[in-house]
């Protein structure tokens, strides 16, 4: 076609030459012009680093892989997405440095069927972490942490460890689909029973726990060969569906003779509709647990590729169970990378009853803190990055199972830590709530917050800032 | 100890419980009528609790049981002595899905059939069957004995970490990760003496023991230098 085009045409002057087309006139000869930057960026949209490097692994191990931590897509919103906007002229503010704030916080006494609905003296409490996935002295430091400040721990599904049912005032016993150790003594012993039917970290999925962490101890409370690389099943081996979970549910309630609170943990998928039908089934309290929620193992697609956003999760689970007349019967408790106490506040506000912490828990302790340098050397990693926790050579000794790391945990100073940044996380919350106007952490509303982003604000019907109307579709 | 009646009814079930309880505290061997299939009947009953459902009951009845002898008359629904630790259960017709479901210890006998997933996530105990044990049976088991006298269904001893199942009779397809391997003769007698100590003694029985194949235990390396990657 150009050969064509030439006998058509012929310029009425000399063809340039090649090094005038390529505008080598006042150039240098290596940084030629008209050579695309992105030749030496190799901005792929589809194979980054990142992706080509996952599939070198991938083509070389033939299986998924495996790490602890949490969700590493950064195409998640965060909390950050959202802002408060205190009292100012149409509302008035508390003295955020004297008054008084309540953050007493109930759960499972909305049905008027528990006898001992469980009374934290803040909303927020320490996730359910498996002793396994955890070790004891770490789980024994969470338990006396709480304990100090008046919230509550859980079991995670390992079964009931002794040192954590003496260091807890407050214990949650877990009832995985495993039922690890389930024991009728435990049950009775515990303050509250979750039933859980999924993870944020990994919904849809059940726990997995590699063998380098089933130690004798482990393994037995598991009643597992010592060492095997656990993977927990997902489904309820005596219930499949919500009818039948129902009955479940009255069978615990038997069991512990209504005396305690029923929980029930899920990964944060459909909010919508699977909060509508677990308000149904009858449980007391609701845990949605979002996207971001953290985990001692996980196949890492599932981590960065499945559920929603917690903040998204929230609205929808308040609307559910306002649209099912639920709002005060049933507890709603928000959970996934909540970091400190202004994400605790939005939670509140977005519509949560109280909000759980597991990763900031651990990192309170002392996860990903500068110490060990050698031991995070021979995990290649440092300190601020690692996220080995499914290796069971956690430097910190806060997830493993080998004595001379659990070693490194001092349980006081750990307890104490545990103790202050959830002290800390309420302060957070209470001045904050206070700006708003609020005496109450509870009072929190959406009406006290902005969206930095119109993403936020589609996501959760929070208005955008300054236009002050919620994005809508 | 005397017997006394309880009558379920349609009485609420929290009611049922609190006088099966109450009776039994009082020293009593309880029996409960009018049972209408009703679910979470008799649950978590204490060592020395003695029971008789007259009729047929619903799920979970003798969950996590402590030590209680409960006989069910007729039939029992879904997850019979679910999460038991110890005592017994007689079901001297059939019993539905998840028969001692993640048991861990006590012995439950059924003289029919039961249904899918017996023995799941079981942990330790005896299951007896006296009939053919439903599809996927001692799924996920860890420990124990699932003892059937009539034959196994699809997907048999599916994904076992532990434990054992004994089939007498045709195993119509083993599930993943298990295999039939030849039981030694003091483990045969054990069965054998267990069952003969219940009015079922058959030395003319082949059995079938199945157990784990272990090739689940383990992705395919158990170095953990082999999770270091990332």
């Amino acid at each position: 076609m150009a050969d064509d085009m030439k006998e058509k045409y012929e310029y009425p002057f000399e063809m340039p030459t090649e090094d005038m087309v390529a505008m080598k006139d006042g150039g240098v000869d290596d940084r030629p012009a008209g050579v695309p930057s992105s030749y030496a960026r190799g901005e792929s949209v589809s194979w980054t680093p990142e992706s080509i490097s996952e599939i070198h692994a991938l083509s070389r191990l033939g299986r998924y892989q495996i790490r602890g931590f949490n969700s590493f897509n950064h195409n998640l919103p965060t909390f950050d997405d959202l802002t408060f906007v205190p009292a100012t002229m149409t509302r008035l503010p508390l003295e955020g440095y004297r008054e008084k704030c309540d953050t007493k916080t109930i759960l499972g006494g909305g049905s008027g069927l528990v006898e001992n609905p469980l009374e934290l003296d803040i909303p927020i409490y320490i996730a359910s972490m498996s002793f396994g996935a955890l070790s004891a002295n770490a789980k024994a430091a969470l338990g006396y942490g709480a304990s100090k400040v008046g919230t509550l721990t859980c079991t995670g599904e390992g079964g009931m460890l002794e040192d954590e049912r003496r260091a807890s005032k407050t214990l949650v016993y877990q009832m995985t689909p495993s039922r690890y150790m389930l024991d009728l003594s435990h049950l009775r012993m515990a303050d509250a029973i979750e039933l859980v039917v999924g993870q944020g970290a990994k919904p849809g999925t059940g726990g997995l726990l590699l063998g380098m962490k089933v130690s004798e101890r482990v393994a037995g409370m598991r009643s597992l060969p010592m060492g095997v690389d656990q993977r927990s099943t997902v489904r309820h081996p005596d219930f499949l569906g919500a009818d039948d979970m129902q009955v479940k549910i009255e069978e615990l309630r038997e069991a512990t003779e209504y005396k305690v609170p029923i929980f029930l943990k899920m990964g944060a998928t459909r909010p919508r509709y699977d909060v509508a039908v677990a308000a149904k089934a009858g449980v007391d309290v609701i845990v949605v647990d979002g996207a971001e929620g953290g985990t001692g193992a996980s196949p890492e697609f599932l981590l960065n590729h499945t559920g929603i956003p917690t903040m998204t999760a929230i609205r929808a689970a308040r609307e559910a169970l306002d649209d099912c007349g639920m709002s005060g019967k049933v507890s709603l408790v928000a959970a996934g990378g909540i970091r400190t106490g202004t994400d605790a506040a939005k939670c509140l506000a977005l519509g949560a009853d109280a909000v759980m912490v597991g990763t900031g828990s651990l990192i309170a302790m002392g996860c990903n803190s500068p110490r060990y340098f050698e031991s995070y050397e021979a995990l290649g990693t440092e300190p601020g990055k690692c996220h080995h926790c499914h290796t069971g050579l956690c430097p910190v000794g806060i997830t493993t199972q080998e004595p001379e790391l659990e070693e490194r945990i001092d349980v006081p100073a750990a307890a104490e830590r545990v103790a202050r940044y959830l002290t800390a996380m309420t302060m957070e919350m209470t001045l904050l709530a206070k700006a708003c106007g609020k005496s109450s952490v509870h009072n929190l509303e959406i009406e006290d917050l902005r969206a930095l982003s119109m993403e936020a604000s589609a996501f959760t019907g929070v208005k955008m800032a300054g236009i002050d109307r919620a994005f809508t579709w | 100890m005397s017997e006394v009646v309880v009558t379920a009814g349609d009485s609420p079930i929290r009611e049922v419980n609190i006088e099966i309880r109450a009776r039994l505290a009082e020293g009593n061997s309880v029996v409960v009528r009018d049972t209408r299939s009703r679910h979470n009947l008799g649950v978590g009953l204490p060592a020395g609790a003695k029971v008789r459902f007259e009729g047929s009951v619903g799920y979970y009845c003798g969950g996590l049981n402590d030590g209680a002898f409960i006989e069910v008359e007729r039939n029992a629904g879904w997850s019979t002595g679910e999460a038991m630790a110890t005592g017994e259960i007689i079901v001297n017709g059939y019993a539905g899905m998840s028969t001692g479901a993640s048991m861990r210890g006590g012995l439950i006998h059924v003289k029919g059939d039961a249904g899918p997933r017996c023995g799941v996530a079981m942990k330790g105990g005896d299951i007896i069957v006296e009939g053919k044990i439903g599809y996927m049976s001692g799924f996920m088991a860890h420990a124990g004995r699932i003892i059937a006298l009539s034959g196994a269904d699809e997907a048999c001893a599916d994904s076992l970490w532990g434990g054992e199942v004994w089939v007498a009779g045709p195993v119509e397809s083993l599930g993943v990760d298990s295999k039939i391997i030849e039981p030694e003769p003091e483990e045969v007698a054990s069965v054998e003496e267990l069952l003969a100590g219940r009015g079922l003694g058959d030395n003319s029985r082949e059995w079938q023991k199945i157990v784990s194949a272990q090739k689940l235990w383990h992705f395919e390396s158990r170095d953990a230098s082999a999770w270091l990657m990332i």
